[in-house]
């Protein structure tokens, strides 16, 4: 069996799509504002892993550079995501995303 | 223009503008403004007072003639009929002048009578205007010259006759007559426009001058039958205003206006209309025309002669005496004795307005009493009214020394005449009817006289309640009977004093003899052609004729005279037995010696009776005749006078025969002459039942059919929108609410999946997303 032989590249893209695959689960199914702001970093971080894969089997390094501008973004995301988690807090009362609906208005 | 036509202009308009200024005025002038109407007649009356003067007493010309007209409307050249213009204008002759003297001075006397007899009156301002206007249309009537301007003249004669008669109009009574006046009026007007209309369509003129040229150039192109017919059409005119049988039901109901107005219409002027329309158009009449004429006159008056003696009601009376003598008048037209009846037109005016007037004094004095039966013994307490009313009493029953005396006669002489040379027969039932209407006329005027002047006063005898139609105050007889104001007595005694034989004719006995018949004399007849028929009978006559012209030429008096008829006679023969002479040249003897005569007449001045010198040989033939009957006819005629007198007086005054128990005895007649022989019932009969029978006929068509089928139309349409209605209803409301529907219900939907939670987005976009792959993969694969 090859595949648990020698680490390649669809080892990376597989843990890649379960990182990811948990992060759009935490999204979805978690209530709480702060573990959904968890599972975007967890599909930030998966998309990292693609970026830094591919990068490292192409030869180049434009896979590493995005992933380093990836990082930053999802620092500065984070930073935002929080402020406008600490402002629904003001306003609602709750970090509760499934009584949010004021959208439907 | 010339100065009389212009004063003839203003004589016209002077009476239209007082009922200008009073209809709009009167209740701003004082005294309601009788003043200016009594003024402005009176200088109406002064200026044809002065037309008058040189005309008759100056010109004395019986060829006087003065004619002015204008283009009214000209309407170019219209297709099929021709270049048409319409004029106007105004004739003057002698008839005219005597007619707007006469006219305008009854018109005047009438005015100052009112003054008095209709003081108080709520609409006295109205009342005179009304007068104005109607003096206006008849003197219209007088001086128009063409068919077209006496058709608008006489129409307004006939809405001012209408307003006057139902010048009381909060009584139904009044308001009924005026509306009957008016209608039997326009039958007869119907038949007059046809008339006009059938000459104008063969002479495309109105002109009464034209028309005779025409005719006497032979442009007729159509028959004899037509043109006798339009006589009788134009005749119709007459026979509705002249109140002529059958269409004289109008004139005594017409008593319900005012008494004045009563003088008015139905002495001088309105019914005198007609029959000085018919004097106009008597050169145009045919011999059959004439007959129809003579016989409706003859008729007419024996009727209402029958008819007056059996009425109670004073102006009833004379409204029926009214009547039978324009029969007279027009009996006299239709026999050819034109100027004895005109003349009699003339005499009846001023006798029968005096009249009027003092019976409209008596029911004044009486306190509104009509009723003969309850009056009596009136002439103590009015010296004035009796003298007066006795004196045209007189006048009417035709007594000698009177002015109706010499009319009367002149018209019966007439019609033994015409008999005499229409071969006897059947025509001398004018004359009988004549001279029996004449005793009848004596007789119903000596019982008025006998009933309202002497014996006893019987007010007293009038049952309580019973009849108080006539006005509002008056159920009480009681008051104090006094003689009338001087405004109304003075033209009593102004038309009594015209009564008189010496107005007219310096012989009592013989009005030819006066200046009327010099001056009116019987124009030549223009309708020549086609007489064939005619000159058989006129053989016959003349020679008749001409013997008995020479039995008498060596006694005869009118020497001249009788040598002008022997001529026209001689003409005759010469035309009919084609002798040695020549026709011309005896007509031209004749002629000539018609106009030495004439200047010789000039001289003495009426001491002489000449008749005009005919061409038609059947004129000449009734003139001569006419002549010869005078004497007889005055016979004839005192006599029957006498005996209607007679037998009023031993009826009335001396009580030999009981006129209660005679009336019993001869129930049947005495109902039917009491109740007009019927006339009226026997119209409700047949033209009223007939024409509301007629009108429900076409009610019903109308309701039934004709709204029917508006009704069935409505229907229908009415269903078509209801249906339409529904399409828009259900169908194109259906699409648009289902449209609405559609989106409401897919929106509701559609909304439930906007939940505004980030996650059901997300797993929206998942499920997407994931879908598209899971597609995407499908579509690779082969």
């Amino acid at each position: 069996m090859d595949f648990f032989n020698t680490i390649g590249l669809n080892h990376y893209l597989v843990i890649s799509a379960i990182l990811f695959g948990l992060g759009l689960f935490a999204i979805v199914t978690r209530k709480n504002a702060i573990v959904v702001l968890m599972g975007v970093e967890l599909i930030l971080n998966a998309a990292n892993i693609n970026l830094l894969a591919f990068s490292k089997y192409n030869g180049g390094m434009e896979g590493v550079m995005f992933g380093l501008f990836v990082i930053v973004l999802a620092a500065a995301e984070a930073a935002i995501a929080l402020a406008i988690v600490i402002n629904i807090y003001k306003t609602f009362n709750t970090v509760d995303v499934s009584s949010i609906d004021s959208l439907k208005e | 223009m010339h100065n009389l036509i212009q004063l003839s202009i203003i004589v016209l308009l002077l009476p239209l503008l007082s009922f200008v200024l009073l209809i709009f005025f009167n209740r701003r002038l004082p005294r309601n403004g009788d003043f200016l109407a009594v003024g402005m007649l009176g200088a109406t009356f002064a200026i044809s007072a002065w037309i008058f003067w040189n005309v008759i007493v100056v010109g004395y010309d019986p060829a006087f003639k003065l004619t002015w007209n204008f283009n009214w409307i000209d309407f170019g050249n219209v297709p099929g009929v021709g270049p048409l213009t319409i004029k106007m204008g105004i004739l003057i002759d002698n008839l005219t002048a005597i007619m707007l003297t006469m006219v305008s001075l009854i018109s005047l006397l009438v005015h100052i009578y009112s003054t008095g007899y209709m003081a108080g009156d709520k609409y006295y301002g109205r009342y005179f205007a009304y007068l104005g206007i109607f003096t206006f249309s008849m003197l219209g009537i007088v001086l128009s010259d063409s068919l077209f301007s006496i058709y608008i003249f006489w129409e307004l004669v006939g809405l001012s006759s209408y307003l006057l008669i139902g010048f009381f109009f909060e009584k139904d009574s009044a308001a009924d007559a005026q509306k009957k006046a008016f209608l039997t009026n326009r039958v007869g007007d119907i038949g007059m426009l046809l008339g006009i209309l059938i000459l104008y369509s063969q002479f495309h003129t109105f002109g009464y001058d034209e028309i005779y040229e025409h005719i006497k150039a032979g442009d007729f192109h159509m028959s004899q039958a037509w043109l006798t017919a339009a006589g009788i059409l134009l005749f119709m005119g007459c026979v509705g205003k002249s109140a002529q049988f059958p269409l004289h039901v109008w004139l005594p109901d017409a008593m319900e206006g005012p008494t004045p107005v009563s003088a008015l219409i139905h002495a001088a002027t309105m019914v005198a209309a007609g029959v000085y329309f018919v004097a106009r158009i008597f050169v145009i009449l045919t011999v059959d025309a004439l007959h129809v004429i003579a016989f409706i006159g003859a008729i007419t008056a024996f009727m209402a002669a029958t008819i007056a003696i059996t009425q109670h009601d004073i102006k009833r009376v004379l409204a029926y005496s009214t009547v039978s003598q324009l029969g007279y008048m027009v009996l006299g037209l239709g026999v050819g004795a034109y100027s004895a009846a005109l003349f009699h037109l003339l005499t009846h005016a001023f006798f029968k307005a005096c009249l009027f007037l003092g019976s409209g004094a008596i029911i004044h004095a009486m306190h509104h009493e009509q009723d003969m039966r309850w009056m009596g013994g009136l002439s103590k307490k009015m010296p004035w009214t009796f003298v007066t009313f006795t004196l045209a009493t007189l006048a009417l029953a035709g007594l000698p020394l009177t002015s109706g005396f010499m009319s009367k006669d002149a018209i019966l002489a007439g019609a033994l005449g015409f008999a005499e040379v229409e071969g006897g027969g059947i025509y001398y039932l004018i004359p009988i009817l004549g001279f029996f209407s004449a005793m009848l006329t004596a007789f119903y005027m000596g019982r008025q006289i006998w009933l309202v002047f002497f014996g006893e006063s019987r007010t007293h005898l009038k049952p309580a309640g019973g009849h108080d139609d006539h006005h509002e105050h008056d159920e009480h007889g009681h008051h104090e009977v006094h003689e009338v104001p001087w405004a109304m007595r003075m033209p009593l005694v102004v038309l009594a004093a015209l009564s008189v034989f010496a107005v007219y004719s310096p012989d009592p006995l013989d009005g030819a003899k006066g200046w009327f018949m010099h001056l009116v004399q019987t124009p030549e007849t223009v309708v020549t052609a086609g007489m064939v028929s005619e000159n058989a009978s006129a053989h016959s006559v003349s020679e008749m004729q001409h013997e008995t012209v020479m039995e008498e030429s060596a006694a005869d008096l009118h020497m001249n005279e009788v040598v002008a008829d022997e001529n026209v006679t001689e003409a005759v023969h010469s035309e009919i037995d084609g002798s040695d002479h020549s026709a011309a040249a005896t007509h031209a003897n004749a002629e000539e010696h018609a106009v030495t005569h004439n200047a010789e007449h000039d001289k003495l001045h009426g001491d002489e009776h000449h008749g005009p010198v005919f061409d038609d040989p059947r004129q000449a033939a009734i003139a001569h005749a006419t002549h010869e009957n005078h004497d007889p006819a005055i016979m004839y005629s005192s006599f029957m006078v006498a005996l209607g007198i007679g037998l009023a007086l031993i009826v009335y005054a001396f009580g030999f025969i009981d006129p209660e128990k005679t009336a019993q005895r001869i129930r049947p007649l005495y109902l039917y002459s009491y109740n007009k022989w019927y006339w009226d019932e026997i119209y409700d009969a047949t033209f009223i039942k007939g024409s509301l029978f007629l009108s429900k006929l076409l009610a019903w068509f109308d309701s039934n059919i004709v709204d029917g089928i508006v009704n069935g139309l409505g229907a229908l349409v009415r269903r078509l929108g209801t249906a339409s209605g529904n399409f828009d209803h259900y169908v194109v409301d259906g699409l648009v609410n289902f449209t609405a529907f559609f989106v409401q219900t897919s929106g509701a939907a559609m909304k439930k999946i906007q939940t505004g939670k980030v996650q059901t987005y997300l797993v929206m976009v998942l499920v997407a997303v994931t879908g598209y792959i899971v597609y995407y993969f499908f579509q690779l694969m082969p």
